[in-house]
């Protein structure tokens, strides 16, 4: 190799690396923090004066601020729950929009795409009152049905794959003696993995990163009910701040990392089934 | 088979063909407009008679009990005040038969819903009930119930997919959405608020007061939509596009064979996008606020006093988010920060299956690298993405977050009349609306803005598809 | 064919769901009873009672109420609850602790006031507010007979027995809301004595300078129309809130005192202009106190850990400077604060909720609290106490509070008072007369907007 491309190669990795490191800066200052034996935020310097894990340890510990191992728990059934009817609408929508066909079809899409114009905050005092009405405030299967019963609207991306499967193999199907039902779950289905992957990981996603929704709904006061959202928004409290900070960056860092990993398994089958989707446009 | 009827299709058709129906259909479909399962029973039907009867029955009972009870009062929204009496023999308050003006709404909204449906099977059943006296005379099989259910499996598993689906998007999603529409021509604010104070209509009162300009200091409304509105147009361009071209240009930069470690470097910008955005905004909020660290590192180094003395600051810190000119571009660095991961993560997967050979005869005709990323890798990038670019444009001017998180309780607004309208400089419409639901209740103005947003997103929508069909260049691509 | 059947279906499903909320309109007995039949509600409240007697009628029935204290509070507040419940042994109570913010609690009982607890504790900021939206129960009429039976006092005795200044707080045309429980809720100066002295501690002036010579700061919130008032306040100036939701200022005349706001706007610019003095974001206080950027501050005595442990051993505290206005010296005034235990006026069990909250803020209760968090109490006996009066920081607040106003502003006072300090801070008003009384202008024009 000559020097000359030798001095490029290096040059990209730095600039790459530079990059990189910069973009990681906020999230070392929130390691960092978690590792701080102030309580409070830090103000004065980028790294702590002095480093101490007790913090870690008070979160896991539960007080009547702070239950977050409840929350965590509280979260994590809230997600698989969400993101088992969230999965079953999305592809069933999907299917329906994408393979079959049918007189409504392309109204209710259009249908769709106006209702996703809406803010979603706009309606949040109605659907406030509306879960009330039927005393599912302040209940996680109130959250559940917040998050989960309207994610049929978010069937693009899963109908973008479905309309890459080839149509032989659903005529083979029929000739087979299989109604749409059994086409459905026994040929489409399969060949979706990469799809199911990405839908039921995104929507096991939604619980963990809102707070807006679970705020509202979780509003009695009954701590042990709150998400990891809530619980962590409600930290930084301006009474509460001075003590909770670090344990607010603790939180935050224990939640990343299955969120992490989740993502990165996401990743391999999201660029899949954008791939495909995007192929046809 | 099923469309013997009429071959117009859609509302027209669905008119149509129930005067057709009325107008040739023999006794048993006439009596269908009374009794519901009339038609089903000559048809010896009787599983799906049973069946019609019990939802007529169900619409007249809902009709009875429940929307009897608020319907009537929509009109007025209610009249009839919450007093209390105390009962000291139970030590308990009694209340009167009051009128809490939002339920009445609310379950009215409801009640004409549920109408709706009910009109819509009543007529829709007529039509069937004709539908099966042709095929009796025609002498053709009329289906078993058992056959009629196995086809929800079949020809008609649509409906059995989308059942689920359609009644929790029409609950949580379509009815809020009305209902707030109600809101916007009402009262509902904080001096009208239900249980104890009721509100009533006023027609397009609000709409007056959100779009009569002037900077009148009490007119803050017209005011400070027409900023808000302006900034959330020019964030969402700033935004999209930024994160856009930083999303191209980082996968590319990833992409390219000089780089070592492609998948480590690209699993480090994943880590910033799985950090919660609450908790990765309110640490960026807390870095730059007018206290925090990035401003006691610039005073250490003398940048904030050199700002000082060049004038572009009067104050002892630099205001990265709480002045307005400095806010606004500091949050569109920050969505830099937080939508160019993302962003590279779609441009990754799209190059992917950018035609090679169309590289390789430029590099052939010996193209460098920019005209190569210019006249192929970009026309093709906006091809596929170009819907995506629209829906992503619209996904930003409703991007709370960000704002929200970023600004909350550091950003204070010095301009009086924007503050008397409760709204700041860096307020999207979508997080005025937010503030005025949640700190001030003000329902009224929130709604009419959430109407505004929506008739903005819209017509970008609507303008941007057309603009696009237009300039199609699918054959280039196949 | 298929269209009829999705709306069938549809159809059956909301009619299922209706009845279930008609049937769900009949939880009487339940404290977040849904709204939707008050008839039925009323039906059963009144249905199926014991003959009327006055005490020992709801012997045998769980009366269940809801309790929000402070995050605080809580492990006090179990313990109290405890205590009431032994001292009515013939009733049955099933009382739930719950955790909202003293200084946050309007917002969430103004979002659904029926859901709101039955006795939530708040800050007197948020009375009027309460009120207007008739989330506060008036502890006046029937209640006096029911704190005769149960507790043995009269509510003229509730009066009495707090200080006249928490009790000016609570009380609105006459009429008693909510039930004193703590005082000392107002703001004075905190200071650390081993680099500003007690005599420099006594002016703006001579504090500032004392600050910058020992290379610190004086801090304070000026963007809140709570702080920032306290400078108008002691000029003489007003506010006052009308019957029907508005605010009345006089700001930008010239006070009773003979001083403009002009001048007393430009003593505010002279002393945030000043470079020992600090412009805290509100809320932001403590951190900085804890940060160890100041070394003198105004707080509350909710900042008195926080500035022990900063201070150390030149922790003290005292009433808030004067300021330079005109050529004299003028004491700057504050809004009065109090913390109140309040009932909800849609209770189900209104008066046992009232016996709690009376129970709560009783004076037993309120030394218990000060002892637990060094509440100031607001029972006259239980401040007269040494240990209370050894406290620096109430001693301060009391100082600090024969300055004090009682808040009356409406709900269009906050915004414009936030820019206006806001201005103040970023010095982004010009310091001539003129500018000063179109900014003053514009502040009294958004404060006395009509309310909505």
């Amino acid at each position: 190799m000559s020097g000359k491309k030798i001095a490029r190669k290096v040059l990209f990795n730095v600039l790459i690396a530079a990059l990189a490191i910069f973009w990681l800066i906020p999230i070392v200052w929130l390691v960092c923090t978690s590792f701080s034996a102030y309580s409070g935020m830090n103000t004065s310097t980028f790294f702590p004066a002095q480093w101490s894990a007790e913090h870690y340890l008070k979160l896991l510990q539960s007080d009547t601020v702070n239950q977050f191992t409840t929350w965590f728990w509280n979260t994590f059934k809230i997600a698989c729950v969400t993101c088992l009817v969230s999965t079953f609408f999305v592809l069933m929508v999907a299917y329906a929009m994408s393979v079959m066909r049918f007189k409504m079809r392309k109204p209710l899409m259009n249908f769709a795409v106006i209702l996703n114009l809406f803010p979603g905050m706009l309606a949040m005092i109605a659907v406030y009152f509306t879960l009330k009405t039927f005393n599912l405030t302040n209940s996680h299967i109130g959250l559940i049905m917040v998050y989960s019963a309207s994610s049929g609207l978010g069937y693009l991306i899963a109908k973008g794959f479905f309309d890459t499967v080839p149509r032989s193999l659903c005529e083979a199907a029929r000739l087979d003696g299989c109604n749409e039902a059994l086409t459905f779950v026994n040929v489409v289905l399969p060949m979706s993995k990469p799809i199911i992957v990405y839908t039921v990981i995104s929507s096991f996603l939604t619980p963990w990163m809102d707070f807006v929704y679970s705020k509202m709904i979780l509003n009695a006061g009954i701590s042990e009910n709150y998400t990891v959202a809530v619980g962590l928004y409600r930290m930084l409290d301006r009474s509460l701040i001075n003590t909770y900070f670090t344990q607010f960056c603790c939180g935050g860092v224990l939640v990343s990392i299955p969120i992490s990993i989740l993502y990165i398994i996401m990743q391999k089958f999201y660029v899949e089934g954008i791939t495909s989707g995007a192929v046809k446009g | 088979m099923e469309d013997i009827l009429s071959a117009k299709s859609g509302i027209g058709g669905f008119f149509s063909n129930f005067g057709t129906a009325l107008a040739r259909g023999d006794w048993s479909v006439k009596l269908s407009l009374l009794w519901w399962g009339a038609g089903y029973a000559r048809r010896r039907q009787f599983a799906k008679a049973l069946l019609m009867t019990l939802v007529e029955a169900g619409v007249a009972a809902f009709t009875l009990l429940f929307a009897m009870q608020y319907v009537p009062k929509f009109g007025t929204l209610g009249t009839v005040q919450a007093e209390q009496v105390f009962n000291i023999a139970t030590m308990k308050t009694e209340w009167n038969d009051y009128d809490n003006s939002f339920l009445i709404l609310l379950f009215s909204l409801f009640s004409f819903v549920v109408w709706f449906a009910a009109a819509a099977v009543w007529m829709r059943n007529v039509v069937n009930v004709y539908r099966l006296q042709l095929q009796a005379e025609a002498g053709r099989h009329v289906n078993t119930f058992a056959e009629d259910l196995r086809s929800y499996l079949d020809e008609k598993f649509h409906i059995t997919l989308l059942a689920l689906p359609a009644l929790g998007v029409a609950v949580f999603t379509v009815i809020p959405i009305l209902l707030l529409i109600l809101v916007a021509f009402t009262n509902y604010d904080q001096q009208h608020m239900p249980p104890t104070n009721l509100f009533s209509w006023v027609g397009i009162n609000n709409f007056v007061t959100l779009f009569s300009g002037g900077s009148s200091v009490t007119l803050g409304f017209g005011y400070a939509f027409v900023r808000v509105l302006g900034w959330t147009l020019v964030w969402s361009l700033f935004a999209t596009f930024t994160t856009y071209i930083g999303g191209i240009l980082m996968s590319l930069l990833l992409n390219n064979k000089m780089v070592r470690w492609p998948k480590l470097w690209r699993t480090m910008f994943m880590v910033t996008i799985a950090v919660p955005q609450f908790v990765s905004l309110l640490l960026m909020r807390n870095f730059f606020s007018n206290g925090g660290i990035a401003n006691t590192i610039c005073a250490n180094i003398g940048l904030t006093g050199f700002l000082r003395d060049i004038g572009a600051i009067s104050t002892a810190y630099i205001p990265f988010l709480s002045a307005p000119g400095w806010a606004h571009v500091m949050i569109i660095l920050i969505n830099i920060w937080i939508g160019v991961p993302y962003q590279m993560l779609i441009a990754t997967g799209v190059l992917m299956n950018l035609p090679g050979d169309q590289l390789e005869s430029a590099r052939i005709d010996g193209a460098n690298p920019y005209q190569t990323f210019r006249h192929i890798t970009m026309p093709y990038m906006l091809f596929v993405t170009g819907p995506a670019l629209v829906t992503d444009f619209v996904k930003n001017m409703n991007n709370f977050n960000v704002i929200y998180l970023l600004t909350q309780d550091v950003y204070t607004t010095t301009n009086q009349v924007m503050a008397n309208a409760q709204a700041r400089e860096v307020d999207l419409l979508v997080t005025w609306l937010f503030t005025l639901t949640q700190d001030y209740y003000n329902y009224k103005m929130a709604s009419v803005i959430g109407i505004m947003v929506f008739v903005v997103c819209a017509v970008i929508t609507l303008v941007a598809f057309n603009f696009m069909i237009r300039g199609d260049k699918e054959e280039g691509y196949q | 064919m298929k269209m009829k059947k999705i709306l069938a279906l549809v159809l059956a499903a909301v009619m299922a769901l209706a009845l279930v909320a008609c049937g769900g309109g009949n939880n009487a007995g339940n404290p977040g009873a849904t709204p939707g039949n008050n008839t039925q509600k009323d039906d059963n409240a009144n249905a199926g009672e014991p003959s009327p007697d006055a005490g020992g009628s709801t012997a045998g029935e769980t009366i269940s109420l809801t309790l929000w204290g402070a995050e605080e509070d809580q492990s006090l507040l179990v313990d109290l609850v405890e205590k009431f419940k032994a001292a009515y042994p013939d009733q049955t109570f099933d009382i739930k602790v719950g955790v909202e913010s003293e200084s946050t609690a309007k917002d969430t009982i103004l979002t659904d006031i029926e859901a709101a607890a039955d006795v939530f504790a708040f800050a007197n900021d948020q009375i009027d507010d309460l009120i207007a939206a008739g989330a506060l129960l008036p502890i006046t009429g029937d209640m006096d007979a029911v704190l005769q039976n149960y507790a043995g006092k009269t509510i003229a005795d509730i009066q009495s027995a707090n200080s006249a200044a928490t009790v000016a707080t609570a009380t609105r045309n006459d009429t008693l809301y909510a039930f004193p429980m703590g005082g000392g809720n107002n703001y004075f100066l905190y200071y650390d004595s081993t680099r500003v002295s007690a005599e420099q501690a006594q002016s703006w002036d001579t504090l500032l300078e004392a600050a910058q010579a020992a290379g610190s700061k004086v801090g304070m919130t000026l963007n809140s129309g709570w702080y920032n008032a306290s400078f108008f306040l002691g000029a003489g100036f007003t506010t006052a809130l009308n019957a029907d939701g508005s605010t009345s200022v006089d700001w930008n005349g010239t006070s009773a005192s003979g001083v403009t706001g002009v001048q007393v706007v430009q003593a505010m610019q002279n002393i945030a202009g000043h470079p020992g003095f600090l412009a805290i974001a509100d809320g932001d206080i403590s951190n900085q106190i804890a940060s160890g950027n100041v070394c003198a501050v105004i707080s509350g005595t909710w900042d008195a850990d926080p500035a022990q442990t900063a201070f150390g051993e030149g922790y003290a505290a005292t009433k808030l400077p004067t300021f330079t206005c005109n050529g004299q010296q003028v004491q700057q005034g504050c809004f009065s604060g109090s913390k109140l235990m309040g009932v909800n006026a849609y209770a189900e069990n209104a008066g046992w909720a009232v016996l709690l909250a009376e129970f709560l803020t009783n004076e037993e209760s309120q030394v218990a609290r000060f002892n637990a968090r060094q509440l100031a109490p607001a029972n006259v006996n239980a401040a007269a106490d040494p240990s209370v009066e050894a406290n620096i920081a109430i001693a301060a607040s009391a100082m600090q509070d024969a300055y004090g106003v009682v808040q009356s502003v409406g709900g269009k006072y906050w915004d414009p008072a936030k820019s206006f300090g806001e201005q103040i801070a970023q010095g982004a008003i010009a310091s001539d007369d003129a500018s000063i009384q179109t900014a003053l202008d514009e502040l009294v024009a958004g404060i006395t907007a009509p309310a909505n």
